[in-house]
């Protein structure tokens, strides 16, 4: 019986081959899409599954208020983990104090690295389950140890042992290899790790971190944890919360709370907003998940519109097979096992279109999945999908095409009803008010994206590199390489600061000044910059000066932006100071207002200028050296004269730079990848849409042939004709205007809210969008309309 | 007796208006007859065979099929007594395009459930008997009109059917492609096959027993043929 049914599905494929081609590319299509977005979830959902643990691991993190405003995120002050482990401990396996991703310089003999990685205690190694592939587990014991990653030791050591050697990091420590751990794989939030260190070697190595011990406002460090077996994460979370709070007497005016973040929603659900979660990259999944049905439905009802509207050719089939004593269930049956058939074939062609692109689709989405060919979990979920999909597409038509009565249909008389075009055309509307908002939506996030893109940043980024300068061996040396590189030509100017131009590392609190009111939690972000950083980036002072070496009082001024003069209420800032609140004998020395610049946009580019203090760094904690490029010479020379100049002053260092611009697109990057998807897809559910339309026109015009030769016979133009077989598509298109245009704007309305910094939706969009639609159904149906309308009349009339 | 029907009334209600397509009409047909109906274009022919059929629903009257009162059945219960007892052939031929002359006359055999060895040698002894088994990988377009009458009346009794139904199954042949088929179904009734069969010819209906005559859905005569 199967045999049959296939047998009959497979001649009526090659008996019409457009409406064949047009079904099976369609479905094909949207089952591609679905697969890929099926794989692109996968991999979004299977993210730090390499820890095993994964259920039972969470990170530490602290809400905080300030001024009313509840802040939250992993930093956490160093006590906190004495007071951890003393009161709390028994709710652990471990507790693992951590550094933030740090980036070191690793040398061995000429081999100079520079590479990511964490301090972390020897906990992690065991918690996280990283696998050691050679050497000692508990490597991290003794504090001048350190493990690196596969790829890292082969750089290092080729082909020899690198166990018990010893390698120079920063230059500066000695430091012995115990074990060599397994490349931690891509989707994985410490993929960039390529070594690990003792993290009593990074608190005993730096003096701020050996200072902070005592120090609760101190919030610098990361803590991961692993709770005991039989505990949940709920009520590990609420046990610790106090913690904090109950210790740390000075703190308690900002009403912290610690909590666990589980690790299975760092990736997806990393956003807070007023101490709550409220997802984050989850929304990317709910996005790509829903467009993903959108389109396997068009390519659905493609295959609902097409059977249905040939129904009249079936209607015989079904009278002859109900009369030779089928009954109705039969039939259903063999309608799907119909479109099951041609859902498999479609099938086959989505993954060779899947195979085919998935490298552009990794370029695109920044992505490395593949077609997991090996899981038998994959081939349950293709074959689900197929079944699926043959349902989605196949019930519709089965029932309709099922329900004929022999006797009606038989007669030859039979022609469908009135009506019987009425759900074709609410499924056309269906698929063009999707494809509609699809275009919509995607506009109005590519307009977001470039709006901010666009967005005055404040400084100028054009021909700027920054060179990172960690190691020890920079030390003291600024006004050296300051005056090398000037004088090399390959920089006209140049400076120094401790975090890079795109971000900003460090935000303090604990400040005074003349009018601040009573009770103001204030918050800065703080940069600490070279006399030359202001003039280097091209900051535009509203008021003051800029940094002078003129005055050596200098070491104690600072620039503010506008939203920090904005922030603390301060009239006429210029010489006014900035005080330490503590006033005791550690007490900082205040500073000198000497500056006012334009608001500079180093953190997110959606969101409003952080209040930002420019301070001198004293201390010479400079990370990187910011060099603005000869615009006399090419980039290619500038770079040449600027390596040649680093290398002379440090041969042993690797020579690594970064365009500024370059970084500050980065911010973009996530969401244009989002957007670029989603425009592939609105590109490929249009054309399916399209691929639809198209094979309904042929149809109708098929229908039609007698009607058009008759009209043609009694004086109707090409144009007439063409008119009258296009009007109703259009009219379809139109309604479906009508329909996608409010409920996307509505959506995308409240998309946009998400972002401060944001376009607005511009009546353009909606008349583009809708034009675009118009036209090309224009373009579809008038190929059929025009050729059933030129074609010769005395021929279509004889063939009745 | 196999087929009796009282006061059977049919209706067929459009948009506004209500025609009556039978009107209380009663007639018998013993097993192993072979009955003609004739009468004029629209008066209630077809709509009679396609109750007799089982494939239409009755509106009133009664209709013993085989001893068994079936003017109620469900539109299930019809089609399983349909697929058993009775075979069609209609003046347009009714094959399926898409199957082959073998398949065409195998579905019968596939619905009534016959298990593959044995319809195989069903359909190659009926297709031998209508002498189309040269045309058996043919497909229905391929043949001329009176193979395609004869493949339709191999497919109407394949399954050995008691009854066959055939609505002016010569209407669309020519007189000798016409003469083959009329051959064809006396030979079946011959071998035991109940003929019901709708004709305008009076030439076809001289193969027949019996002549029922119908006007305006109402039996007006019957005679004996002689
Ligand atoms: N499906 C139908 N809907 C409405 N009227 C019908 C239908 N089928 C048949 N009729 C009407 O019923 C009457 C009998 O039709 P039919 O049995 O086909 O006549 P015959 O086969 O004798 O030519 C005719 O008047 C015809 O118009
Ligand atoms: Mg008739």
């Amino acid at each position: 019986m199967i045999r049959n049914y296939f047998i009959i599905a497979w001649r009526n494929l090659s008996r019409n081959k457009v409406y064949s081609l047009i079904n099976i590319l369609g479905l094909a299509i949207g089952m591609a899409v679905t697969m890929l977005i099926g794989l692109w979830i996968y991999d979004e959902i299977t993210y730090n599954d390499y820890f095993t643990k994964s259920e039972r691991i969470a990170q530490v993190y602290q809400t905080q208020t300030f001024n009313g405003k509840k802040g939250t995120g992993p930093a956490i002050p160093r006590p906190l983990e004495a007071a951890m482990r003393e009161d709390y401990g028994n709710n652990f396996n471990h507790i693992v104090m951590s550094s933030w991703q740090q980036t070191y310089y690793l040398q061995n003999g000429d081999k100079n690295l520079r590479r990511d990685g964490h301090a972390w205690q020897n906990g992690a190694i065991d918690m996280f389950g990283f696998e050691i592939i050679k050497g000692d587990r508990n490597g991290l014991e003794d504090p001048n140890s350190i493990m690196l990653s596969e790829n890292t030791a082969e750089e290092l050591f080729g082909d020899a042992d690198p166990i018990g050697k010893v390698i120079k990091v920063n230059s500066e420590h000695d430091m012995m290899v115990t074990a060599i751990f397994r490349n931690i794989p891509e989707n994985n939030t410490f993929d960039e790790v390529e070594f690990m260190v003792p993290w009593q070697h990074y608190a005993d190595t730096n003096e701020w971190i050996a200072n902070a011990l005592q120090h609760w406002g101190n919030n610098s460090f990361q803590m991961f944890v692993e709770i005991k077996e039989g505990k949940t994460m709920e009520e590990v979370s609420q046990l610790i919360g106090p913690v904090k709070y109950e210790k740390a007497e000075g703190e308690k005016e900002y009403d912290p709370v610690m909590f666990l973040h589980p690790m299975k929603d760092w990736y997806l659900r990393g956003d807070f907003e007023n101490g709550e979660n409220i997802g984050g990259r989850i929304e990317n999944l709910w996005l790509f998940g829903t467009i993903g049905l959108f389109v396997l439905l068009l390519a659905c009802i493609n295959f609902m519109n097409l059977s249905t509207a040939r129904s009249e050719k079936r209607a015989k089939e079904v009278g002859i097979r109900k009369t030779l004593g089928s009954e109705r269930p039969q039939l259903v049956r063999q309608f799907l096992a119909e479109s099951l058939f041609i859902v498999m074939l479609s099938y086959l062609l989505a993954m060779i279109m899947v195979q085919l692109s998935i490298p552009s689709f990794n370029e695109l989405s920044g992505k490395t999945v593949e077609i997991p060919w090996g899981e038998p979990v994959f081939w349950i979920c293709c074959l689900s999908f197929i079944l699926i999909t043959a349902f989605l597409a196949g019930s519709y038509p089965a029932l309709y095409l099922s329900s004929f009565n022999p006797v009606t249909v038989l007669k030859g008389t039979f022609k469908a009803g009135r009506y019987a075009s009425l759900p074709r055309k609410v499924l056309v509307v269906t698929q063009f008010s999707i494809s509609v908002a699809l275009i919509i939506g995607t506009l109005v996030v590519m307009k977001q994206i470039d709006h901010s893109k666009n967005r005055p940043v404040g400084y100028n980024k054009e021909g700027l590199i920054q060179i990172p300068v960690f190691s020890k061996d920079f030390e003291g040396k600024y006004d050296l390489m300051h005056e090398a590189f000037l004088r090399s030509g390959g920089a006209v100017a140049m400076s120094g600061s401790m975090s890079p131009v795109t971000s900003v590392w460090s935000n303090r609190s604990g400040w005074t000044w003349e009018g601040k009111q009573e009770g103001f939690q204030e918050d800065f972000a703080w940069v600490e910059v070279t006399h030359e950083y202001p003039s280097s980036m091209g900051l535009i002072f509203t008021d003051g000066r800029d940094f002078s070496r003129e005055f050596a009082s200098d070491s104690n001024a600072v620039i503010l932006n506008e939203t920090a003069v904005r922030y603390m209420g301060i009239k006429d800032p210029v010489g006014k100071l900035i005080r330490d609140e503590d006033t005791g004998e550690e007490a900082q020395e205040p500073m000198k207002i000497i500056g006012v610049v334009k608001d500079m946009v180093m953190q997110s580019a959606y969101k409003p200028v952080k209040q930002t203090l420019f301070v001198f760094s004293k201390e010479g904690n400079i990370n990187y050296y910011n060099l603005r490029l000869n615009p006399e010479k090419s980039v290619k020379e500038n770079l040449e004269l600027i390596e040649q100049t680093f290398k002379t002053h440090f041969p042993a260092l690797p020579f690594q730079f970064e365009f500024v611009d370059e970084n500050y697109a980065l911010k973009f990057r996530a969401e244009e990848r989002i957007a670029s998807l989603a425009a592939v897809f609105t590109v490929l559910a249009i054309f399916i849409s399209c691929l639809g339309l198209f094979g309904l026109a042929s149809f109708v015009a098929e229908q039609r042939t007698k009607e058009i030769g008759i009209r043609k016979v009694l004086g109707a133009s090409v144009s007439n004709l063409w008119l009258m077989l296009s009007r109703e598509f259009l009219l379809l298109v139109m309604l479906s205007l009508l329909i996608a245009i409010p409920i996307a704007y509505y959506i995308m309305q409240n998309w946009i809210t998400k972002f401060d910094y944001r376009t607005n939706i511009s009546w353009w969009i909606f008349i583009s969008a809708g034009l675009g639609a118009i036209f090309l159904t224009i373009f579809t149906i008038s190929f059929q309309a025009v050729r059933a309308a030129s074609g010769n009349p005395v021929k279509s009339l004889r063939d009745e | 007796m196999i087929i009796q029907v009282k006061n059977l009334e049919k209706y067929y209600r459009t948009d506004e208006v209500q025609t009556i397509a039978l009107n209380k009409l009663s007639f018998e047909v013993k097993e192993g007859e072979f009955v003609a109906i004739m009468g004029p274009s629209g008066c209630g022919k077809s709509t009679l065979l396609n109750i007799v059929g089982l494939l239409d629903e009755v509106d009133a009257g009664s209709f013993v099929f085989k001893g068994q009162e079936v003017a109620h059945y469900s539109e299930r219960q019809r089609a399983r007594l349909r697929k058993h007892n009775i075979g069609f052939v209609f003046q347009s031929f009714n094959l399926i395009d898409e199957l082959t002359v073998y398949e065409n006359v195998e579905l019968p055999l596939i619905y009534t459930g016959v298990k593959p060895s044995q319809r195989r040698l069903q359909v190659e002894a009926v297709l031998e008997k209508m002498q189309i088994t040269h045309r058996r990988n043919h497909f229905p377009q391929q043949l001329s009109g009176g193979q395609q009458q004869r493949v339709a009346v191999a497919r109407a009794v394949v399954h050995n059917p008691k009854l066959i139904l055939a609505d002016e199954p010569t209407g669309n042949l020519d007189s000798s492609n016409g003469n083959e088929v009329m051959q064809l179904l006396t030979e079946l009734n011959k071998a035991g096959t109940t003929i019901i069969m709708v004709t305008h010819s009076e030439h076809d209906a001289q193969y027949s027993h019996r002549v029922i005559r119908m006007l305006d859905g109402h039996k007006v005569t019957e005679n004996i043929m002689a």
